[in-house]
């Protein structure tokens, strides 16, 4: 080929993407000439947080194929807008503002941490766009006004309720606590420490480990001298499954109850043989007979190449009840989404029936108890009395 | 009981330490480049022994296929990494170090998902019990081999040509070299030692977790920093002690003080006290 015509070549290419360019430009103009509903979501994409991340992002995309395959809301699509928050603040400020601004978006999912969660609900707030914050903890997100709901249990609420299942339910009365050094650790375990007296339990012992750490052999050696009734730890799937691995391998048979972030398949993963009878409160109970329930279980794997956690199956349905907001207000204008979610009542999520919002728009809802058989995640109670763990109203 | 089980865990962990920084410490006396990156061959080694483990039920193959692996790639860094870059000023080196550190972790990241690898089979569960004191089989595979690594270490460079040509380059590398040692097969060989040292040691760490995460690589990296200065940086004797120290101060401090500290801080909580009682380091050998 002559050097002539290799510039013809390309400038003809050019040209054909050039036109091609036009064309699918014009195409879009056009579909959004039909008004698709834009659902603003956030996640952590990359960064140590992209695990978390990535299953919120098939959930939250799965969500909106279901609803649009099924026609959709009020006769138009859905269409999600995403945007990658590193699972920090800054980039959730960044983001959380490109969302507004660029996309002229009015209804957010938040799929991210609470640190980033924390820093876009206030500029959501001011914008007047609805926020539901699917699994971020942190109290704040809130309270950073009525536009913002949240779909998790808070901290606080799911410690309480930890203490009442120990004391009443599994009724073991001497506790050994072991804390994960961060916002969600604390905040769970002091709600725990709070209660815990209510139900008759004694805490024996403190611990706490920092979130980069594997190697829990001096608390392992000290629970282990401390002699427990049980020993009740916050933690992720990561930290929870080395600690109790670690803390089976040196001999100590008494329950283990984790925090909500133990649930994964991957904590049975890593502790092994070691994971059994291990209890996990606010854990996503994967039994129950629910078609939509089992139809997410199965195609989630499918796309994922991993069973779904606790945050896929939540963050699904935040997208899910954000749709039910939109039908039930009859419009997407963000006000009147904002009090038709207020409003829910009875509202089926994949990990079963929430009862609705309280003033400060935080969760009601049963927490669901699994414990870890056969290296499989069987349900183990619900815990029902919403007012042992009444999230805060203000 | 309580105490001794708290040395075992002291002591298991200081002999992963120690395996982990000697070839950080043997790269620094050499070349006076802080090699972050070992950080990297580390977490490169942990995933070797998990992926071969699993692909071939072997753990002992898992660990060989490590010790082949990683010294070429050790080498490799040298040779790509620092020889290009050694005519700059020291933290030349050091900063395509942390990018390279860097860059692992994310191709870690995108190659074997973010998730980590766990062992297929329970090799991390069995444990020992020596009159209620509990040992796991991890722990006595790390002092066993951290025992054998050092014994045959020292005969290496007390008793072989190769390993006398070696301390002899990193002591007084012009004197060696009159004395006909090629400087460079002795900076090929180092990063051979130190990268193989390393990554049994991340296969060790992968045991005992049961989990070889992207991140692996990262706590230890800083540790090992540590480490190498209370060890006088340069000095195997040095840093061996300090990896043993380490490893107990953090066992008995985690108790002591761990309601305020938590087990990483007092590393550095110990860098710190130490620098300021002897900044040359525990044994003094080599000041930097």
């Amino acid at each position: 080929m002559s050097k002539g015509s290799f510039h013809a070549s390309t400038l003809s290419a050019r040209l054909v993407i050039g036109l091609a360019s036009v064309v699918l430009l014009g195409a879009a103009t056009m579909m959004s000439a039909r008004a698709d509903i834009k659902i603003g979501f956030q996640a952590p994409l990359t960064g140590p947080s992209a695990t978390d991340g990535k299953s919120a992002q098939i959930a939250a995309q799965m969500a909106v194929e279901d609803i649009n395959s099924a026609g959709g809301v009020l006769g138009q699509k859905l269409e999600l807008v995403t945007y990658d928050d590193q699972a920090k603040s800054d980039q959730a400020i960044f983001t959380a503002n490109k969302l507004i601004g660029e996309d002229g978006v009015k209804l957010v999912v938040n799929g991210s941490y609470s640190a980033s969660g924390r820093a876009a609900a206030p500029i959501f707030q001011k914008a007047g766009v609805v926020m539901i914050s699917a699994y971020g903890v942190h109290p704040d997100i809130t309270r950073a006004g009525d536009f913002i709901f949240r779909l998790v249990h808070l901290g606080p609420p799911q410690g309480a309720a930890t203490a009442l299942y120990v004391g009443k339910t599994l009724g073991l009365k001497k506790v050994s606590t072991i804390t994960m050094d961060n916002d969600y650790g604390q905040a769970t375990m002091d709600g725990f420490l709070e209660a815990a007296s209510k139900y008759g339990v004694e805490v024996v012992s403190k611990y706490s480990y920092s979130l980069k750490d594997r190697q829990f052999g001096s608390i392992v050696a000290s629970v282990k001298r401390d002699n427990p009734d049980a020993i009740y730890a916050t933690g992720y799937f990561f930290t929870g499954g080395p600690l109790v691995a670690q803390l089976r391998a040196a001999g100590i048979t008494v329950p283990i109850i984790g925090s909500q972030a133990f649930d994964s398949e991957k904590f049975v993963e890593i502790a092994g043989p070691a994971a059994e009878g291990t209890y996990i409160v606010d854990s996503f109970d994967r039994d129950r007979k629910d078609e939509a329930l089992q139809k997410f279980f199965a195609e989630f794997k499918k796309r994922a190449g991993y069973a779904p956690e606790g945050v896929a199956a939540i963050t699904y349905s935040a997208v899910m009840l954000m749709a039910d907001g939109i039908k039930r207000a009859n419009s997407d204008d963000p006000a009147k989404v904002r009090d038709a979610l207020a409003a829910t009542k009875d509202f089926p999520t994949l990990e079963g029936s929430m009862n609705g919002f309280n003033s400060l728009h935080e969760l009601l809802m049963p927490i669901s108890v699994n414990v870890i058989k056969d290296g499989q995640f069987k349900p183990a109670g619900e815990i029902t009395d919403l007012s042992a763990f009444a999230p805060p109203e203000k | 009981m309580y105490y001794i089980d708290l040395a075992v865990t002291g002591v298991s962990i200081g002999c992963m330490y120690a395996m982990m920084a000697v070839g950080l410490t043997l790269v620094y006396g050499l070349l006076r480049i802080l090699h972050v990156a070992h950080a990297a061959v580390f977490a490169l080694g942990a995933y070797v022994v998990v992926l071969v483990a699993n692909a071939t039920g072997s753990l002992a193959v898992g660990f060989l296929a490590a010790i082949v692996v990683t010294p070429l790639f050790g080498m490799a860094i040298y040779r790509l990494l620092y020889e290009p870059l050694l005519k700059y000023r020291p933290d030349v080196p050091m900063i395509a170090s942390v990018g390279l550190l860097v860059l692992m972790q994310d191709a870690f990241r995108i190659l074997f998902g973010e998730q980590g690898v766990t062992f297929r089979s329970a090799f991390a569960f069995t444990t020992y019990n020596f009159a209620g004191i509990t040992v796991s089989a991890v722990q006595i595979a790390i002092v066993v081999t951290a025992a054998v690594v050092f014994a045959g270490l020292h005969l290496f460079t007390t008793h072989t040509r190769i390993g006398i040509g070696w301390r002899a380059t990193v002591s007084r590398p012009l004197i060696a070299a009159s004395f006909g040692i090629d400087p460079i097969q002795v900076r090929y060989l180092n990063f051979a030692i130190g990268s193989a040292l390393t990554a049994v040691a991340g296969g060790l760490v992968a045991l005992l977790n049961n989990l070889v995460d992207p991140g692996i690589g990262f706590v230890v990296s800083y540790k090992a920093l540590a480490i190498i200065v209370l060890g006088g940086l340069g000095s195997v004797r040095g840093t061996l002690v300090a990896s043993l120290v380490l490893g107990l101060v953090e066992a008995y401090g985690t108790i002591f003080i761990g309601a305020w500290l938590d087990r990483d801080a007092i590393a550095f909580l110990a860098l710190i006290i130490l620098l300021m009682a002897r900044p040359q380091g525990f044994t003094g050998a080599r000041t930097a």
